[in-house]
């Protein structure tokens, strides 16, 4: 625009290349490892450190360590003793948590089918794959029935079925995804809990739900209510009517301030106060309650921290649009506030997942629980107590690292238009 | 100038009339008495030192600053409390910010159509139309799939003017609108803005940018100490200023 009228000006000398590195391994080597002589020394020490650790470690894991007790409980860390006599009489009702399994692999294979980006593939594919090399385990057909190493298998089907229909039905939007996964949790709810009456559903009692089931149905109701809930929350504590905002900052302080067990213990006498008589509030429903809220105050945190370090400008320049002020929240705050605490969020769900397992507190009978009952019962495996939690945090790691994991590729995704 | 009881100025042209306004922040009194108006169609460049007050009064006109003395009406419109003339009048005014305040989650043309059909109800696919058409007329319609922070300053400052002209209003007000510019980038933003003053649109622009005043503005006014100092064309403005402090400050950034 400047220079129109006026001839270029002559050109500089040209761009170099960058300068190259030092040379190749041994120079990456020598400028990470061993830079100084104290350099030196810490890499030599934390080195035999290492290999002495992993010397001991796999000698341990490989040689000394009893994995049958592991494989003896099995099915009781993903169930608990859902599918015992005591449970559930004269049936098998093992089936019932499977059907739910394969409801939640159709939804994972329809996000495959409507994704764009090749997360929900990956995730739909492993999660799919090992269910169902679950089927292979080398148990006898007594303990583990053809019926069920089936079911397992259909999982992939019940996969390529999912992404099918996104593909070529009308439900392949993330609309219908989020509508269908309300519906397949209730239905899970209603396969396990069994319904009066109805041959094949009967019903089964909350307390004898147990396993990993139980801390995935926690956990899931937790997280997807206490997102919305913590946002409103926020909110209200950022609200200008005086009420609203001594509400919300009384209900965040008051749950926040307690420890969860105690919670979790209150929860027995003063939740049936707040439900009409005939409402079953039963160890599960009470459970879920006590989490989502408690993690719902520490949700409304993390969101406000997310509002407050929004630039002012941001509501400024929407309500100079005319935008009305539930709108600038909506659209403008919100979003960005929620994508800057991404983190923050993602950490607050891995707490809650791992929080599920003190529902023990209220007599319920999650993974933990099932492998603390069974090496604390049986005296031959009271020494096999580290194979059995080492197993369990296994567990454990797996479903946190795939949090974390989903969390990063979305934050990446929506870096896109970073400031 | 009097006002009729229905909170309607008596004459039509005067598109912005201020009598008497006073705002505080705290103890400190950032307004003390602005009383002016504006015509359909004029320029009107502000100028003044930092703390007088003339990026709170052009805030106070679409209620990013509440004033608390004195009335001000706009487009015929009092601004009052009532919440439903705050929003018309927001919807009839445009605001350009030093900062951009660009939507950062958003693209360029998202930017643009978000007020149109949140606000104007309009259909997607007209409010897109007439964003593509804003972005030709201020030079980057190519930009319009991109995220603000890919594009430089002085092109976000006219995506933030086109956001603005998407709502059809009738008044422009431009806080600063060059201040947090790189020098080559001003000329593109100054560009846009000379442009859209010889559409007979209205302007209220504080700015440093004499250059600009000079060539574009009906009016300059000065403001100093919250107050009113100065109001005249821009050749009686830098030739005879009547005041003071007006020469002082020229002299100041000149």
């Amino acid at each position: 625009m400047a220079t129109e009228s006026n001839p270029a000006p002559p050109p500089l000398s040209s761009a170099l290349p960058p300068p190259r590195m030092s040379v190749g391994a041994a120079g990456w080597i020598r400028a990470n490892l061993f830079s100084t002589w104290l350099s030196g020394l810490l890499t030599v020490t934390s080195g035999a450190v290492l290999v002495l650790a992993l010397w001991y470690g796999l000698d341990w894991v490989l040689l000394d360590a009893e994995w049958t007790v592991v494989t003896t409980l099995g099915g009781q860390f993903i169930i608990g003793s859902y599918n015992s006599e005591q449970a559930c009489p004269g049936q098998n009702c093992f089936w019932r948590p499977q059907a739910a399994l394969l409801l939640v692999t159709l939804l994972l294979g329809m996000g495959w089918g409507v994704a764009a980006g090749g997360l929900a593939k990956r995730i739909a594919l492993i999660a799919a794959i090992a269910i169902a090399l679950l089927a292979f385990l080398p148990y006898s057909l007594d303990k583990m029935g053809l019926d069920v190493r089936l079911l397992l298998i259909a999982n992939l089907p019940a996969l390529l079925a999912g992404w099918a229909l996104a593909r070529y039905t009308a439900l392949g939007t993330a609309r219908w995804i989020v509508i269908l996964s309300v519906a397949v949790f209730l239905i899970t709810l209603v396969l396990l809990r069994g319904v009066p009456g109805v041959p094949g559903l009967q019903p089964v009692l909350v307390q004898n739900w147990g396993g990993l089931t139980l801390n995935l149905v926690l956990a899931v109701a937790g997280i997807v209510l206490s997102l919305p809930i913590g946002i409103a929350l926020a909110l209200g504590r950022r609200s200008n009517l005086p009420v609203v905002k001594s509400l919300c900052v009384t209900f965040i302080e008051v749950f926040r301030g307690v420890p969860l067990i105690t919670l979790l213990f209150m929860s027995q006498h003063l939740l049936p106060l707040a439900f009409p008589q005939n409402f079953p509030v039963n160890p599960l429903f009470r459970a879920a309650v006590v989490i989502t809220l408690f993690s719902a105050a520490y949700m409304a945190e993390n969101i406000r921290g997310g509002l407050q370090a929004l630039h002012p400008g941001q509501a400024e320049a929407a309500r100079a649009l005319g935008l009305p002020g539930w709108q600038t929240t909506l659209l403008i705050s919100l979003p960005q506030a929620i994508r800057n605490v991404i983190p923050a969020i993602v950490g607050q769900f891995i707490g809650l997942f791992k929080d599920t397992s003190l529902v023990y507190i209220i007599g319920m009978v999650d993974i933990v629980r099932v492998g603390y009952r069974f090496v604390s019962g049986n005296t031959q495996y009271l020494d096999n107590a580290p194979e059995v939690f080492i197993f369990i945090s296994l567990v454990f790691w797996v479903f946190t690292y795939g949090m974390s994991y989903v969390s990063r590729h979305i934050e990446r995704q929506l870096g896109v238009g970073e400031r | 100038m009097t006002m009729t009881t229905n909170g309607k100025s008596d004459t039509d042209d005067n598109i912005i009339v201020c009598n008497d306004v006073h705002k505080w922040f705290g103890n400190f009194h950032a307004l003390r008495g602005i009383t002016t108006t504006v015509q359909r169609g004029q320029v009107v460049v502000i100028i003044g030192p930092s703390g007088s007050g003339k990026s709170t009064f052009i805030r106070t006109i679409n209620r990013l600053e509440q004033h608390q003395r004195g009335d001000i009406f706009v487009d015929g419109l009092e601004l009052s409390n009532d919440v439903r003339n705050i929003d018309a009048i927001r919807r009839d005014v445009g605001m350009v910010f030093q900062s951009f305040n660009l939507f950062p989650h958003l693209t360029v043309i998202n930017n643009i159509t978000l007020a149109p059909t949140k606000v104007r109800k309009l259909p997607a696919d007209q409010a897109k139309n007439i964003a593509m058409e804003l972005l030709e007329r201020v030079g980057i319609p190519e930009q319009a799939d991109k995220y603000p922070a890919q594009l430089s300053g002085g092109q976000q400052q006219r995506v933030a003017i086109a956001r603005a002209l998407a709502m059809q209003p009738n008044i422009m007000l431009f806080d600063e609108p060059t201040s947090a510019l790189d020098p080559e980038m001003i000329k593109e933003v100054l560009e846009v803005m000379r442009e859209l003053a010889a559409s007979h649109m209205t302007i209220l622009a504080v700015t440093h940018e004499l250059g600009f005043a000079r060539e574009v503005a009906d009016r300059i006014i000065m403001f100093d100490e919250g107050q009113i100092v100065e109001d005249q064309p821009p050749d009686d403005f830098f030739n005879n200023p009547r005041h003071e402090r007006v020469k002082h400050f020229l002299s100041q950034i000149l």
